[in-house]
């Protein structure tokens, strides 16, 4: 896990190049490119707080009205998206750290996770909502409410913004950093994902080469970095 | 569709030209030949959708179906066409392919002739409706046992809690899995 640091510190290094690969605007064969729009800019500034308000709305009072945290995080996860249409979505990706979409994603599942183990420590079922302890009010009712508001809502928006990042930077762009396979602890096809990334990804999960040469792996996993990059 | 199940209510125009749009875009999405535009009018059949299932009193499914598919899903296909080739095409729609249109209509025909049995939208004999021992059920004890109003709220995160754990750790595993296939370690 020392080598993820290690990634995280190359990525400022390369920020220019950042900038220009993670945005639509940077495929100068999607035809004309990303322009910002004063019509755009301005409507998204005026609807995302509706939007956004909604989305909270729709999670917090679920209980009471249709809607959940499986909605509001996802009507969340689109406001971000809006977002980044209107202003960029390098600058959104500023704004919204890497930090905080883990944190939304894996604080939602540990607590969804111990909101239904902490019954099973007093001795009692899987999410036995009775058995939770909160003071003065129904645990039945709060329990619920918070499993969907500090549960779901998170993990649902934090996932779906993350796949929005990370589509938008899609597969061995320019300054995405080394591969995983590159840093050693995980075999790499190189030569198959630079025609189809795909098809590289079933033939490494079939595990035919799962134990193939970690020399030879290295080398081409370098030349696809480019190719992507070129490509 | 609904002409071969005894309606009992009648359709009502707005439901009428929802079929329609709803049948059109997605005859609009298996043909148009440009995978962009292809990808817009299915943002639309999934909003159709939408309104359909409010239509029919189904206003969570109605929100998912909006949020997530009229409107992320969406952005997400969006996306990977922005980062992948999009090819320039002449003809605006494809020319049908026979055996595949063959199938489909094979598959359309066995699902229409079950259709007779279905039992008419809204049907008080419908058994998922007069089932005392679920649907019912859960109408009558939820705010007795829960505390909540929502229904479906209360059966997803209480009743069958645990499946709903299953399917946010789904989520969340879409999340990794997505970081895995495209080699990176951060959402960035």
């Amino acid at each position: 896990m020392s080598d993820a640091s290690g990634g995280e510190a190359s990525d400022p290094a390369d920020e220019p190049a950042r900038a220009s690969a993670g945005r639509l605007d940077a495929e100068t064969r999607q035809g004309p490119p990303y322009t910002e729009s004063q019509v755009i800019m301005s409507t998204v500034k005026v609807v995302a707080p509706f939007a956004f308000t909604y989305g909270l709305f729709v999670t917090f009072h679920g209980g009471g009205s249709p809607g959940g945290g499986f909605q509001g995080g996802a009507i969340a996860a689109a406001v971000v998206f809006m977002i980044a249409f209107a202003f960029g979505i390098e600058s959104t990706r500023q704004w919204l750290a890497n930090t905080v979409v883990v944190a939304l994603a894996v604080g939602g599942t540990l607590v969804f996770a111990g909101l239904g183990l902490v019954p099973v420590a007093r001795g009692g079922a899987f999410l036995q909502y009775d058995l939770l302890p909160i003071p003065f009010l129904d645990p039945v009712k709060y329990g619920m409410e918070a499993v969907e508001i500090v549960g779901i809502a998170p993990i649902v928006s934090g996932v779906l913004v993350g796949l929005f990042f990370v589509l938008a930077r899609g597969f061995n762009g320019e300054g995405s950093g080394s591969p995983i396979g590159e840093r050693g602890y995980l075999d790499s096809e190189g030569d198959e994902e630079s025609t189809d990334g795909e098809a590289g990804e079933t033939g490494g999960a079939g595990g035919a080469d799962e134990t193939g040469e970690v020399d030879r792996d290295g080398g081409s996993a370098g030349r696809s970095a480019t190719d992507g990059g070129s490509r | 569709m609904t002409g071969a199940t005894p309606v009992v209510a009648g359709i009502s125009a707005i439901e009428a030209s929802l079929f329609v749009f709803v049948v059109l875009t997605a005859l609009a999405t298996a043909f148009a030949r440009d995978v962009l535009a292809a990808v817009i009018i299915f943002g639309a059949y999934s909003l159709g959708m939408a309104a359909l299932y409010t239509f029919y009193r189904a206003p969570d499914v109605a929100l998912t179906e909006a949020a997530v598919s009229a409107g992320v899903t969406t952005v997400l296909l969006l996306l990977t066409l922005a980062k992948t080739t999009r090819i320039d095409h002449e003809a605006a729609f494809e020319s049908v392919n026979y055996p595949a249109a063959g199938a489909v209509g094979l598959l359309f025909a066995g699902l229409a002739v079950t259709m007779v049995d279905v039992p008419a939208v809204g049907s008080p004999d419908a058994p998922v409706w007069g089932n005392p021992d679920v649907s019912q059920w859960y109408l009558a004890e939820t705010y007795a046992q829960t505390g909540v109003e929502n229904t479906v709220m209360a059966v997803l995160a209480a009743f069958r809690g645990f499946d709903t754990f299953g399917e946010a750790v789904v989520v969340f595993a879409a999340g990794i899995a997505a970081l895995i296939v495209l080699r990176r370690e951060v959402f960035a």
